[in-house]
């Protein structure tokens, strides 16, 4: 599933990063490898997240929660 | 200026690198609690031990590619300036994600030496850091400091000291290829490829320094050294390995994390728990709205309060002034331009310095606690829909301090469609220098609701703006694939020497603009009403600045302001926003006029030549939306690079002042 689909107070493993090269990257710099685990911690009815990621807190808009595969969720908060 | 050494300190967004400089330099750069706060690469000095260091503050960045413009200056610093010591601030708070700059760093061969900061936050938490392991592990020096709390500075300052007469005594004997503190992490593939690199490397380019870096950069297809070195490599670089580069090294990162973070915690912290309120679905919007009314409520009445003062001191200093020139037998002219002109003008700006400095007081509060950023998650949604980030709402935040430093601020924007829409947006944001015009106007015509015509400037400066962004918006045909990502710092107690050097700087510019650009504009002011062609007169309606302001009258009487006086106030307005007010006084000759006699006096003016509530609206409506000032226009054209752009932007300006005016002026005048 995507990560805009995902429930607030949930951890998950993403499994795949499907936006574009540049975005990508970028992600992946600020440690948002898949494989690695995602919380969110927060979410907007339009589609914007608050998640943490290797111990730091980012928001995040819709489109690249969008872009975000997520398998089911490996833990509560 | 040339220095001994030169030193660099980089880290990723936030990280306290400026906190450092201003520390050892001694520098007031403006520091925050939100990621991008630093912008340009800034410069500055130490003496230590007769020696000169020369240091810069880099732009906060989390990797060494090629990607952001910050980046890019971050990375080509390190690449062509070579410092002696690259000093990587690492926020010990966020250790795993900060040590993979710190990875990429220390691949780059160039000597490093990390500063882990925030030391004491981390330890509050009951976290320690393993620093000794850590060290040994990476290869290089690690000294724990806290910024904010100033300790280990000094041992800090010490070793770069060190290590910088250490590397000179290694350079002697072996100039180039220096070898990187390997750490040769990655898989046995890539790690083999790395080899077969080099060694062609070796072969081409005997001088090349760090062999291991660009290796790893040719796996990466990185375009910067793929255009510039083109060697035929592609039976070893079969594929583009950045990624898998990139996962392997936060694998590494892991690894270490567990060697050397003791009591990992992952609980949830005080400033999740106050995120829980700031950042709710439903409370978080009306809580920011709540937070600007009251910042600009404490700037009117408590500024209103204070200004009494500024007012009662400058009318004591203007009849001071005037006792002694008059005491000195100087002519009526030199009289006249030194009250009307200069004490007049400037004095009547200086006035205004309480609510100034309650603002950006506000403002520093906003920016140094942390949530600066929670307002980029909260205005999201709003944004999203005439096409921004929520990011871009931190430049219109600042807007209402001052336009320069909001446009800059536009940079943290990844991209470019993104930045010019608000760099063209962002002058409708109210600023502070507009403030003295709403104040004196509405005070005069609007009585007890003064504060509520003041108000809806601010309001309709916002409207202007998410209207323009919509029209430009349409004209936008880039696909959009960007979207709102931005670090939510650990909340703050607003550090009170932050604050402070923030409201100083502000209030130094607001002065030296008084000084300056005021001073000048208001002695120009003064000439051009008091000359005529027939020389120095009295009738000021002769003067050249009549003539010149009579011209426009056609142009600006359909929307209630054909008066050549109201002109020429506009048409000073742009050298800065301030010299309407001055230039008021000097128009009308009024001393002190921000007092109520100075404003008494300014009403009957106004209202014998049929100027009344209408026009005045319609006169503050134009000055919130017309050029803002030349220092804004000279900041679009550094960040845009073209006079294109400025030439756009000013006609965006005038049009949506004269439009937003003529609107206003029909439909009050239908009512009234």
């Amino acid at each position: 599933m995507k990560l805009i689909n995902g429930e607030k107070g949930s951890v998950y493993k993403i499994e795949k990063i499907n936006l574009n090269k540049n975005v990508k990257r970028r992600l992946e710099s600020i440690g948002m490898t898949e494989n690695s685990t995602i919380s969110i911690l927060n979410k907007k009815k339009n589609g914007a997240v608050i998640i943490r990621i290797r111990g730091t807190r980012f928001a995040m808009g819709k489109i690249f929660a969008e872009g975000i595969q997520i398998g089911g969720a490996i833990n509560e908060l | 200026m040339s220095y001994d050494y030169n030193i660099a300190f980089i880290g990723n967004p936030n990280c306290g690198k400026t906190t450092l400089f201003n520390y050892y330099t001694g520098a007031n750069l403006k520091t925050a609690n939100w990621p991008g706060v630093t912008v340009e690469k800034k410069e500055g000095m130490i003496e230590y031990k007769g020696e000169r260091f020369g240091i810069v503050d880099l732009p906060g960045i989390y990797s060494l590619t090629y990607y952001t413009l910050e980046e890019r200056v971050s990375r080509k610093y390190i690449l062509d300036d070579k410092p002696d010591v690259i000093v990587d601030v690492i926020d010990a708070s966020s250790l795993e994600r900060n040590l993979y700059l710190a990875l990429q760093l220390i691949e780059m061969g160039e000597p490093v030496v990390i500063a882990l900061n925030m030391i004491d936050i981390v330890e509050k938490r009951g976290m320690k850091i393993d620093t000794k392991k850590l060290s040994n592990i990476l290869n290089v020096p690690i000294v724990p400091v806290s910024a904010r709390k100033k300790t280990g500075l000094d041992i800090l300052e010490n070793l770069i000291s060190d290590i910088v007469h250490r590397k000179k005594e290694t350079d002697k004997y072996n100039d180039y290829n220096v070898e990187g503190n390997e750490n040769h992490f990655y898989s046995y593939d890539i790690e083999n490829k790395i080899d077969a690199i080099t060694k062609r490397l070796k072969d081409k380019f005997p001088y090349m320094r760090n062999y291991r870096w660009y290796a790893i950069k040719f796996l990466e297809k990185d375009s910067e050294i793929n255009e510039t070195y083109s060697i035929g490599l592609e039976d070893i670089v079969d594929k583009n390995y950045e990624s898998e580069i990139i996962h392997q090294k936060y694998d590494f990162i892991e690894k270490i994390i567990s060697d050397v973070l003791i009591n990992k915690n992952e609980k949830s912290v005080v400033s999740d728990k106050v995120d829980g309120i700031f950042t709710h679905n439903f409370f978080g919007l009306p809580i920011f709205l709540v937070i600007m009314a009251a910042v600009f409520l404490l700037t009117f009445t408590i500024g209103d309060y204070l200004k009494v003062f500024m007012e009662e001191w400058l009318t004591y200093f203007s009849d001071f002034v005037l006792e002694i020139m008059k005491n000195m037998n100087l002519s009526d002219f030199i009289c006249s331009l030194v009250i009307d002109g200069i004490v007049a003008g400037v004095g009547g700006i200086i006035t205004f310095l309480p609510n100034i400095v309650i603002l950006f007081i506000a403002l520093a509060f906003l920016e140094d606690s942390g949530y600066m950023a929670r307002v980029a998650y909260i205005m999201d949604g709003i944004m999203g829909k005439i096409g921004l980030s929520g990011k871009a709402f931190i430049p219109m935040i600042l807007g209402f301090g001052c336009t320069v430093p909001a446009i800059m601020a536009s940079r943290t924007l990844e991209n470019w469609s993104d930045r010019i829409r608000t760099i063209l947006i962002t002058p409708f944001m109210s600023c502070s220098a507009r403030l003295p015009v709403y104040v004196i106007i509405s005070d005069i015509f609007f009585g007890k609701y003064a504060p509520l015509a003041a108000y809806s400037m601010y309001i309709i400066g916002i409207i202007v703006a998410v209207v323009i962004a919509l029209i430009l918006n349409k004209f936008d045909n880039t696909k959009k694939t960007n979207s709102l990502l931005i670090e939510l710092p650990e909340y703050k107690i607003p550090d009170l020497h932050s604050v402070f050097i923030y409201v100083w700087e502000k209030v130094k510019d607001y002065l030296i603009k008084a000084g300056t650009t005021i001073f000048i504009a208001s002695v120009i002011l003064w000439f051009l009403l008091n000359f005529g062609f027939d020389g120095f007169s009295e009738n000021i309606e002769n003067s050249f600045g009549a003539e010149i302001g009579k011209i426009l009258v056609p142009i600006m009487t359909p929307i209630g302001l054909g008066y050549w006086q109201i002109i020429v106030a506009l048409i000073s307005g742009i050298a800065a926003k301030e010299v309407v007010v001055s230039s008021f006084s000097v128009l009308f000759s009024i001393n002190n006029i921000s007092s109520s006699e100075g404003m008494s006096r300014l009403s009957e003016i106004f209202n014998s030549s049929g100027f009344g509530m209408v026009n005045a609206y319609s006169f503050m409506l134009f000055c919130l939306l017309y050029i803002p000032c030349v220092a804004t226009i000279g900041t679009i054209k550094k960040e845009t690079g073209s006079f294109k752009w400025v030439a756009v932007s000013i006609g965006i300006q005038l049009g949506a002042a004269w439009g937003t005016a003529f609107l206003f002026y029909h439909i009050l005048s239908f009512f009234s």
